[in-house]
This record gives C-alpha cells, structure tokens and sequence, in this order.
C-alpha cells in the first residue's frame, strides 16, 4: 500500500471510530447504566421485561454499520484511484 | 542465495509475522470460515433446493432495526432471488473461501450477510459482539489480508494473463 494520504486518513480514522463509539464507547455507558449491561432487554422467569438497554441498540448497530459502510465506500474509492502493483504474490529475490 | 520473501516457509521458523505461522493461521482462518457458509449453504440446498423460504420470511421481520426498511423491503419484494440466492450464495462463498479463489469478491458479499445475521438475529444479550459480529469481522480480516493468496487458488490466478492485462481484478482475488 502506498503511504496513506488525507482522504485514506480521515475515512479510516473515521470508520474506526465511528464502530469502536457503538460497540465499545456506548457499552461503557451500558454498563455504567447498571442491568441488563447488554445490548438487549433483561426478562425474569416469567417473561416480564425487568430492564431494558439504557441506549437503544438500533443506535449502537447502526453506528457500526455506518462505519463499515464509509469503510467499503473507501476501499472502492481507492480501487478505483490505485493501480495494483505489479506483483503482490511472491518474487525471488537474491540475498547479499 | 535465492529465496522467496514472500513464502514465509521458506524462511527460518518463528513466530513473527512473516513467518510460517501467520501464512498456516490465515489459511486455517480462511478455510474453516468457509467450511462454516458451505455447510450452511449445502444444508439448505439439501434440504429446500433453491426455494429456501425462510429467507424472505426472516428479512419480513426484520423491522426497526438500523437497516430500516431495507430488509423488509427485499423480503418483499426479491423473494424469489433471495430463497435461491441464499443457499447458492452461502455454498458459492463457501467454495471460494475453501479453496481460496476470488475470496476477497467472496468474504464482502459474506460480510454482507453476516451484517444482516447481526442485525437480524439481534442476540445481544451479553453485548453487540457476539458471534455474528465475529464473523462479520472474519470475513472482514480475509479482506484485509488478501486470504486467498496463503496456500489458496488467488496466488495462481493472480498470475493468469487475465489478471495481468487486468489488475484491477487483484482487489477482488486475493
């Protein structure tokens, strides 16, 4: 890969970010928030919900999904503008 | 001495990154991530052919989640693709994983499917990484890493004069 210029940066710095927010960032704040600490509601044996997320994992998932799709919009932004070298499969070399 | 600086076998043994384990360990990771989408594709086309049902019934009932209506709406409206493309879609990845060809190609169109299983399945009881997650993030790591070209069929295609008059196609072998 080439030396990674603003554009490459940016989008994976922001895909990163954007998924490490929704599983990692809002599961600090779900667990700060006490029970159910995961990501879906808590039932008893009864099937009552007795507590449910404190943020709502329609937001968690979709700031992942976001992420992955500003990842997948870059890797084809830079196979459109990058040519492949020549060989990525394996060339002799001689050792001194 | 000539050797090949890309064929971590050849070299000394270690644990380093270039060396013989790292190129053993992405095609470990490749083949039995493929080995798990053949099995759940051949199974559905043993069982149901090419008119796997489920498949649009699931994405029906795939409302509010972050994807919005889009799986409704393929559930509604592409069933007949949907209940052949899922069994064929799931062996065919699986192939390509197996055997290594065309797995970058292969691994997006199985992280979009384990995109809608995270979604769709929503098992979040113990948080939003679960194995669903994982295996969007396997299909991801076969991307990433070029899978395909660690002792599978993408090293070899990659040398066919297709590729060579083509070598854009690399981004979708390897």
């Amino acid at each position: 890969m080439q030396q990674p210029d603003i554009i490459d940066k940016v989008a994976l710095a922001f895909s990163a970010g954007l998924m490490l927010l929704g599983i990692v960032g809002l599961g600090i704040v779900e667990i700060l928030a006490g029970k159910p600490y995961g990501a879906a509601p808590l039932t008893n044996e009864a099937g009552e919900v007795v507590a449910t997320p404190a943020v709502d994992p329609t937001l968690r998932t979709g700031l992942v999904i976001f992420g992955l799709l500003v990842l997948t919009l870059w890797g084809l932004y830079r196979m459109a503008a990058t040519e492949p070298a020549d060989d990525h499969t394996g060339r002799d070399v001689t050792a001194d | 001495m000539a050797y090949s600086e890309t064929n971590p076998l050849a070299a000394d043994f270690g644990f380093d990154i270039g060396g013989p384990l790292a190129a053993y360990w992405i095609a470990f990771l490749r083949v039995v991530t493929g080995w798990w989408f053949f099995h759940a594709g051949v199974t559905k086309l043993i069982e149901s052919g090419l008119n796997f049902t489920y498949g649009p019934m699931y994405l029906k009932g795939m409302t509010g989640t972050a994807l919005g209506p889009i799986p409704v709406w393929m559930g509604n409206n592409l069933a007949p693709v949907i209940e052949a493309g899922v069994p064929l879609g799931e062996t065919l990845i699986g192939i390509g994983l197996m055997v290594g060809a065309m797995v970058r190609l292969a691994a997006l169109a199985g992280g979009f499917f384990m995109t809608l299983f995270w979604v769709g399945n929503a098992g979040f009881g113990h948080g939003l990484v679960n194995s669903d997650l994982m295996g969007l993030l396997l299909f991801g790591t076969m991307i990433v890493l070029g899978a395909g070209r660690y002792y599978g069929l993408d090293a070899l295609l990659e040398k066919t004069r297709l590729v060579e008059a083509y070598p854009k196609l690399r981004y979708l072998l390897g």
